[in-house]
Parts: structure tokens; sequence; C-alpha cells
């Protein structure tokens, strides 16, 4: 990508300059009508060459003083500026030259002020037209990409909505809970608050933030209960969590969604039931997050399925870059573990 | 009515007992946990009706009925299912929505009560445990599945370890053995053509000599079914005053 841009500069940079000399020679020898001199020759091509020259150090300039993100109110007076000084150094650097191939013959009409005006105008319209087009080119890739971003983070918010908000995981609670309005008012309160909880960060969940490492943990407890509340004996869990594990800030809904994959994946297909187990450890200023569920993966058939486990290695990969790792395997005969080490910063691109 | 109610959540089947109270006319004889206590109990208690979920762990739901030789009116219960509604495009007989409505209740209650007011009209042979052309099987087939009427089947034909099942213009499969499903019919409805075909009398719609003493059977529809020779004369008899 980055060579390709190099390599369409380059080959813009020299035609364009070249096609600048060629045109003036070709049409030097139709207006005269006769064969062009050697010398004349070599000052349009040395004439090309300083424009060459000139745009090449613009571009190193303006690209260390990163004018390709200024706005354009700003940028406009700022290359308008820079492409009259061109045209004037490029005018006092051309004397030398005309004066070496006998194009200008008297020394003091060089330095008349008419003719200094007069080229270096027509010098800086020339830079200007060029670094029109640099910046044009720069505004619509620019845009572009922002664009292919924009559709790419959409998809994935749609792909979360898909995963986070299961209707079949809130249409059983809802159901649960009708039941326990009558045996437990107490704990169907409770559950109420708890689906609430759920619901409410699902919804306003932003997919760029990260959140407290506890505040997750909170959700994950609330939504296991609520599915104790559904398969009461048959689900049991299990937390270990490292007191510094509070130090650090997760992706939201992450372990949440880890988790719920090994219920509706685990727990829901064993007729008698199962754990989920949640365990974190702190080692080298990384966090490492690992979930038991009883159950076995099924060779294949979940690698096609997982819209969330993808969702995940996806998100894992936009902000932690390579920092971050993921896996997911049979621990042994009877347990699936999913595990994430993520560090303790956010990569910032 | 004898209702089975399946489910594998105990607060699931709590709430629709609850529900049912108001519905005298139901009767729930029976809550099973999971298909396999399911297939004993429908059984044993015999139930007309089964409110059935269709994700338990273990057996779906489907897959209990397609265990079943003869099912009773299913009324499937279900948190969220598209795929079980789009299975059930072909025949429905109801479905219900949890968390349920009282009123959607009282409705497939009445749809029920309805069926079943019509279905006593024709006689049954009671106490037999043979399915009769008054029962009903499930049948899938891949996507596919069907609640049909055994008076709607005119005829099976084994198909290696399957059985090809007749009806309208379907020729679904279910994987059973003609003997036993032989065992099962009612003999004064079905009759054991051949090794390879069982027919349902009622569809019979005219018979002529064949060779080697055997019967050659018009079913309505145009299917032609040999009858062997063994079975001839018993088939003679049967249709015979």
């Amino acid at each position: 990508m980055v060579d390709n841009k190099k390599r369409l500069y380059w080959i813009l940079q020299i035609s364009v300059w070249g096609a600048y000399a060629g045109i003036q020679i070709v049409s030097s020898i139709l207006a005269s009508g006769q064969a062009i001199s050697f010398k004349r020759t070599a000052f349009f091509i040395s004439e090309a060459a300083l424009f060459f020259l000139a745009t090449h150090l613009f571009r190193l300039y303006l690209k260390r003083r990163n004018w390709l993100r200024l706005r354009v109110p700003k940028l406009i007076p700022r290359v308008l500026l820079a492409s009259g000084l061109m045209g004037v150094i490029v005018y006092v650097l051309r004397i030398p030259i005309s004066l070496i191939t006998g194009r200008a013959t008297v020394i003091e009409t060089a330095f008349s002020f008419d003719q200094i005006a007069g080229f270096s105008a027509i010098y800086m319209l020339f830079f200007f037209l060029w670094a029109t087009f640099y910046f044009m080119y720069h505004f619509i890739e620019r845009y572009n990409k922002s664009l292919k971003y924009e559709a790419y983070m959409t998809s994935i918010e749609l792909n979360n909505l898909k995963s986070q908000l299961n209707p079949h995981f809130i249409f059983n609670a809802l159901n649960s809970i009708r039941a326990l309005v009558d045996e437990n008012p107490q704990k169907s309160k409770q559950a109420i608050n708890q689906l609430s909880n759920i619901l409410r960060n699902s919804l306003t969940f932003e997919k760029k933030g990260l959140t407290k490492f506890e505040d997750e943990l909170k959700i994950v407890k609330d939504y296991l209960s609520l599915e104790s509340v559904r398969f009461e004996e048959r689900l049991k869990t299990d937390f270990n969590i490292h007191p510094q594990s509070a130090n650090f800030r997760v992706p939201p809904l992450m372990i949440q969604t880890l988790v719920e994959n090994g219920v509706k994946h685990g727990i829901s297909k064993l007729t008698a039931g199962g754990v989920i187990h949640l365990k974190t450890v702190v080692e080298n200023n990384r966090l490492k997050i690992q979930i038991r569920n009883s159950g076995q993966l099924v060779n294949g058939a979940r690698k096609g399925k997982g819209i969330g486990i993808a969702n995940t290695i996806q998100r894992l990969k936009l902000l932690y870059g390579d920092q971050a790792s993921f896996r997911m395997v049979n621990e042994n005969n009877n347990f699936v573990l999913t595990e994430i080490v993520i560090p303790q910063t956010v990569v910032t691109t | 009515m004898k209702a089975l109610i399946v489910d594998d959540e105990r607060l699931a089947r709590k709430e629709l007992m609850k529900l049912l109270e108001e519905h005298p006319s139901i009767e729930v004889v029976g809550e099973a946990a999971n298909a396999d206590e399911a297939i004993t109990m429908v059984n044993d208690l015999n139930p007309d009706l089964l409110f059935l979920d269709i994700q338990m762990p273990g057996k779906t739901g489907f897959q209990l009925l397609e265990e079943l030789d003869a099912v009773p009116l299913v009324v499937f219960t279900t948190a969220y299912d598209e795929f079980a509604l789009k299975a059930f495009e072909v025949s429905a007989l109801d479905y219900l929505l949890k968390p349920i409505q009282a009123e959607r209740l009282s409705e497939t209650v009445s749809k029920i009560l309805e069926r079943e007011r019509n279905k006593v009209s024709v006689a049954r042979g009671e106490g037999e445990k043979k399915l009769g052309l008054n029962d009903q099987v499930f049948v899938k087939d891949g996507e596919r599945c069907w609640f049909v009427s055994l008076s709607n089947i005119r005829l099976f034909e084994s198909d290696g370890n399957y059985i090809k099942v007749y009806f309208d213009t379907n020729r679904p499969m279910i994987h059973k053995s003609l003997n036993a499903l032989d065992e099962k019919l009612d003999e004064r409805a079905f009759f054991r053509a051949s090794r390879k075909h069982i027919i349902n009398l009622s569809w019979v719609e005219g018979i002529e000599p064949w060779f080697n003493g055997g019967l050659m059977v018009k079913l309505r529809g145009g299917d032609k079914v040999e009858v062997s020779r063994r079975q001839a004369a018993r088939f003679k008899d049967m249709m015979s005053l």
C-alpha cells in the first residue's frame, strides 16, 4: 500500500515535469519552424528539473509540518504563500541557468520588477496547481478510508446487537420471572433489576470505550444469577477473581458474551447441567481471563457459527493490536476453556 | 383431556400449570423435564395433548416426537425459535410463545377442544394401543415436518432401513422397519400387502388378479401395489363378507 503510493508519486512527478519540458521544447520548435539549439533544450530541461526539485522539497516540508492534517481554511493561505515563495525562488535560481544557456543576454532585464513579478506569478500558479492536485488526492483518499472504517464499525455494531440482545435469553428470563412472581416475589423483583441492568448495558454499550473490570464483573454476575433462576440447580457458578483485576479496564460486555456462550452451548445442552467457572489472573501487567464451562466443542461445528467469537477476536484486535490474545479449546473431556489475555493499556494508533 | 407438559425448566412448567388452572377441560396428568422422561410418560399415561418445549438438553422436542409411535395433539411452547416456526408452516397445530399470554392460551385451548370434538364422532378402538385411522404420526424429513393423520396415509413402502410415507404429494422417509410398524398398525385399517408394502384399506379403489395368484391393488390417487400370493388369500378373506 505504502510502496504503491510512493511509486505513484514518483511516476506522476517525473511524467508531469517531463511532459512540461517536452511541451516547451516541441512548442518552441513549432513556433520557430526550425531545429532547436542544444542550449535551448538544456534550458527547458533544467527548468523542469528545478520545478521537480522545488515541488519535491515542498512535499518533504509539508509532510514534516503535517500540513495534510490541517483544515482547509488554515491550509489555503499557507499553500498560497508557499507557492509564491517557491515562484520567486525558482525564478531567482533560473537566472544563472538562463545566463549560461544564453536566454537572457542582459543581467539587468532579469532583475526588472516586471520580469520578476510576471514569471514568479506564472510559476506560483504552477506550484499552486501542483499543491491543489496533491492535497485533493489525499483528501479523497482519506475520505474513502473513513467511509470504509465507518462501514466496518457499523457492521461490528450490528453484529454486537445481534449477538448481545439475545432474544432467546430475554424471553426465557421473562418467562421464569413471571413464574417467580408467585413463588418468590422478593427474588422476582431482584431478577427484574438484574434483567434491566443487562438490557441497559446492552443498549448503551459503546463499541470503542473500555469499562472497569468490576463493572463488567457485576454484569456477568447479574447475567449468571438470572440464568440460575431459569436453570436452577442445573447451573452452578464459581468465581476466582485475582484482587489486582480491579486495576484493569476491559472491553464492555466481552466477558459477558463469552460466559453467555458457555451457558448457551454448554450448560443448556446438558440434561444434568454443569458449572461456569470464571477465573482471572494478573501477571506481568497482563490480565488473563479464563472462562470454563461444562461441555465440549464439537469439532468444526462451532467454527462457522460463532458470531460472538468472531466479534470478540475482531474487537480485541481493534483495541489492542497483537497485544491481546484469545483461545477456545476443549480443556479436557468435561470442560471447554475460553481464555483472553489483555494488556493494561490500549494501543493507540 | 389429559395433557402432559414437557419443558426442561421447572419454572416454565409451573407457569404453564398455573395458566392451565383456568381451563378445567385440560387436565395436566404429568410433567416431564426432558425427552426421555416424556417418552416414558406418554407411553404410561397416554395423554391426548402435549405442551412441548422445542429446545431441551439431550433430545429436542422434534426428536422426541420422532421417537413416538402415535403422537398426541401437540402445542409447541418456545421462547424464540424462528426455525421451529418455519418448520410448521406446513402443518402447524399451534404454538405458544413464552412468556405465554392467558388470552392466547384460551384460543389455543378452544382450538384443541374443537378438534377433539370432531374426532370423537369416529369410533375408537377402546383399550387398544394399536394405531388406527384416528391417530396421527409425526414425520420429519430434513427441515420439513408434518403431523399426518393415518387416515391420510395411503401407503408405506420399505426402502432399506427407511420407510417412505405416501400422503398428499409428499413422500418423506422415516427411520423405522416395516415389520415394526406393521405390528403397531391396526390390522382392520392397514394391510401388509407384501414384504415391501403396507396399504391403507380405506384408500383401495380397485383390485385385479395378477400373476401367480397374486393381486394388483389400485389406490385412490393412482398408486398400484402388488399383493403377494401368500397375502392374497388373506386379503380376499378380509375383504369378503
